[in-house]
């Protein structure tokens, strides 16, 4: 008879990690690794804060009637220092609440944001990877396109279309699309001329596989990562030249954003009426660097070449 | 003076030959002229045999091998002449790819030539199986061969899968390409529910994905992955992949160069091909795990007899896993012969060379041999022997005209004339032994 001590003991079989879990641990892992940067962290904080300041603007002020994005005008406290009752950040030389426009410029700076790097992004990653993927005569035509408008710095190429437009806030959304989206098509052409020298796009040929869907399996998922880094620094990069176009003056007068504020508020400067100019100023400031700090963290996170150090 | 050309040529009358190359010729654009880096070259290649293709860097081994699967980059590569016939087969349809008496154990049997009917006519050269021209079939059909019935390992299994995709994805893409009629089947979904069917052809679009997600379909979507899931798992459970199931959800990065090459393996013959490609599979990988590797296909290889093109710089492990060998230097085909023939009596000085370089056991110590010179530049060559210059028993006839191939011994060929000058068929000379 035979032992049962001697018989092998029951082989306990490891839980088998569904598809599911695996990919919520990958997600939890890359969350992780993003927030073990202090700077990543503090640029989220305020990233969150602005945004909420954003999306809370009608709850937070009341609304210019009929249109919140104008600034209401009080005319009977012009020129007024902050902490002054009912105006807590002072007021412009026009009556312009400073805290109005600081917060609904937070909204007009989402929308602007949001606007140009959709469009920008889009464009950018349709005409790189055309350039890219199928190479040869588009990519040349395609790339001494690309070469013409980075040839023009950028913030005087967006400020001549501004111009010949007119000035209002939606042609500067456009001028920015406009010159944004080149860097994207060269990004993207880039990548995916790196990406489809990999063996396995030629393992996908191997099994079969149709060029498109090479294309949305292996070659995009693996080139598109410095395209979102890229895009979230422009979110603060679109935010810092709009506010420059909207100072010089291309945008409606009048307006809540950040640098029509900056602009109303410089002529008091001397006079020692620092605050109309300084608070949207700071805000631009804040927003720059906050998706530029979380850019940098998120091009650390994901690039394994700078891993570990 | 091409060993029977005629008579090889005509794949159809050797019923045993599943591809055959005749005179094939890539070129590629250079800036200094175009160069020949596969210059008319012939072979067949036999059902169930491993053929090994051995010669340096650049000679152009990797390129023939590509080929088949019409891998080489247009441009700068120029198909210049020549044909690769194929005669792919199909699933056995007695057993459905298990293997069954009717099809040897192969689970493949010969497919109808689609002209006649398998009645025999002249596309098919009267055998009434189908033959192709993998240089010249268009696109669609050839990607209907590729992964199904001619598969590919790479080199580096590290670069060959997708870093991005889990191991279930990337060998489940084999099956929703080639193998959408046997998912329905095991998923026990009628083929002619269009919305699965697409799903398990990967032809779904977004909006269609969004309708399988709802409650009453999307029964039938998970019987399709669980079905799916069967399918990957058994063709890792082939390769030896222990707890394939848990295999499936790991990301190339997270596995060993070993079980990576296991799974490009399973994904190359998870449609059970006729001609596998194994382009150098054990060169990226340390030697232990090397030797595994090698036994793995060998004996996939045997179980499911698929003929192996086997690309090597290696020859003492050439001589461990093939049937026949083919050396090719420059891209010309220098020798051919079976395993045993090519290591007992090496007969082309290059062969000679390379076999006389390998440090055996019995090698005292000091200098390892070595091939005297460089390989020649391949732009635009002259007509002659590709070895002139680095030869040990050049004559003058070499530098003018080329060598053709000469029969030295049934299944043994090479092109050289001093040691089969035209009119003596067997070799003068003592070969010494490697």
């Amino acid at each position: 008879m035979v032992d049962a001590s001697l018989s092998r003991p029951p082989v306990r079989r490891a839980p088998v990690e569904t598809a599911a879990r695996v990919r919520l641990r990958r997600t939890l892992e890359l969350t992780g690794r993003v927030l073990s940067d202090p700077t990543t962290v503090i640029g989220l904080v305020i990233i969150i804060l602005m945004l909420a300041m954003a999306l809370l603007a009608p709850v937070i002020t009341t609304p210019n009637v009929p249109d919140p994005y104008q600034m209401p005008r009080d005319w009977g406290a012009v020129r007024m220092p902050p902490l002054t009752e009912g105006h807590l950040l002072g007021t412009t030389n026009n009556g312009g609440d400073v805290l109005y426009g600081v917060i609904w410029g937070a909204r007009t700076s989402l929308y602007l944001s949001l606007l140009v790097v959709s469009i920008t992004v889009v464009v950018g990653t349709i005409i790189g990877s055309i350039a890219g993927f199928l190479g040869g005569r588009f990519d040349n035509v395609l790339m001494r396109i690309v070469d013409v408008f980075l040839s023009i710095p950028e913030l005087i190429f967006a400020l001549a279309i501004a111009a010949v437009l007119g000035p209002s806030f939606a042609n500067i959304v456009l001028a920015l699309a406009v010159t944004f989206w080149v860097k994207y098509a060269r990004i993207m052409r880039a990548q995916i001329i790196r990406v489809k020298q990999n063996d396995y796009v030629d393992a996908a040929r191997v099994i079969g596989d149709s060029k498109l869907r090479i294309y949305f399996k292996d070659i995009l998922p693996n080139s598109i990562t410095p395209v979102m880094v890229q895009a979230t620094m422009d979110m603060g990069h679109v935010v810092l030249v709009g506010a420059t176009l909207a100072f010089i003056g291309l945008s409606e007068a009048g307006i809540a954003e950040w640098g029509v504020l900056v602009s109303e508020g410089q002529a008091g400067i001397s006079s020692g009426r620092w605050w109309a100019s300084t608070f949207p100023g700071l805000m631009v400031f804040l927003w720059a660097l906050a998706f530029n700090l979380v850019g940098d963290g998120l091009r650390d996170a994901l690039d394994p070449r700078t891993e570990g150090r | 003076m091409l060993t029977n050309l005629e008579e090889h040529d005509a794949i159809v009358r050797a019923p045993d030959v599943i591809a055959s190359v005749r005179d094939l010729k890539i070129h590629f654009r250079g800036k200094r002229g175009m160069v020949h880096a596969v210059d008319g070259i012939s072979f067949d290649i036999r059902d169930g045999e491993t053929l090994g293709l051995v010669g340096e860097t650049g000679c152009g081994k990797s390129v023939t091998a590509r080929a088949f699967l019409r891998l080489v980059q247009t441009p700068p590569g120029v198909y210049a002449g020549g044909s690769i016939t194929f005669r792919p087969r199909r699933v056995c349809d007695d057993c459905s790819g298990v293997g069954c008496r009717e099809c040897d154990g192969t689970g493949r049997v010969a497919a109808h030539c689609p002209a006649c009917g398998g009645k025999g006519c002249r596309t098919c050269g009267g055998t009434g199986e189908e033959t192709v021209d993998l240089l010249s079939i268009p696109d669609a059909q050839m990607r209907a061969l590729r992964g199904n019935r001619i598969a590919m390992i790479f080199q580096d299994p590290g670069k060959a899968l997708n870093p991005g995709l889990t191991v279930r994805d990337q060998i489940s893409e084999v099956f929703l390409q080639h193998r959408t009629a046997e998912i329905l089947a095991a998923a026990g979904v009628s083929p002619n529910d269009v919305l699965l069917r697409r799903q398990a052809s990967q032809k779904s679009r977004a909006f269609e994905k969004m309708l399988l997600a709802v409650p009453p379909l999307r029964s039938g979507r998970n019987r399709v992955d669980a079905a799916l899931d069967t399918m990957v798992a058994d063709a890792l459970a082939q390769t030896q992949i222990p707890n394939p199931r848990k295999v499936m959800d790991r990301y190339p990065h997270e596995l060993s160069g070993g079980m990576r090459q296991r799974v490009m393996i399973a994904q190359a013959l998870a449609c059970n091909p006729d001609l596998l490609i194994a382009d150098e599979p054990t060169t990226a990988l340390d030697v232990t795990v090397q030797a595994r590797i090698l036994e793995l296909i060998r004996e996939l290889q045997q179980r499911h007899k698929t003929a192996v093109l086997y690309i090597s710089h290696d020859l003492s492990l050439v001589r461990r896993v093939c049937d026949r060998v083919m050396v090719m230097y420059a891209g010309r085909v220098a020798e051919t012969a079976t395993s045993q023939q090519l290591f007992r009596r090496p007969t082309h000085p290059y062969t000679r060379g390379l076999l006389g370089a390998l440090p055996g056991r019995g090698a005292h110590r000091g200098r390892l041999a070595a091939i005297d010179g460089t390989v020649p530049e391949l732009v635009d060559p002259p007509a002659a022997c590709r070895f002139v210059g680095r030869c040990p028993d050049e004559v003058a006839a070499c530098s003018r005209t080329d060598p053709p191939m000469v029969e030295i011994e049934p299944e043994h060929a090479a092109a050289c004339f001093v040691h089969a000058p035209p009119g003596k068929a067997a070799a003068t000379r003592p070969v010494r032994t490697p």
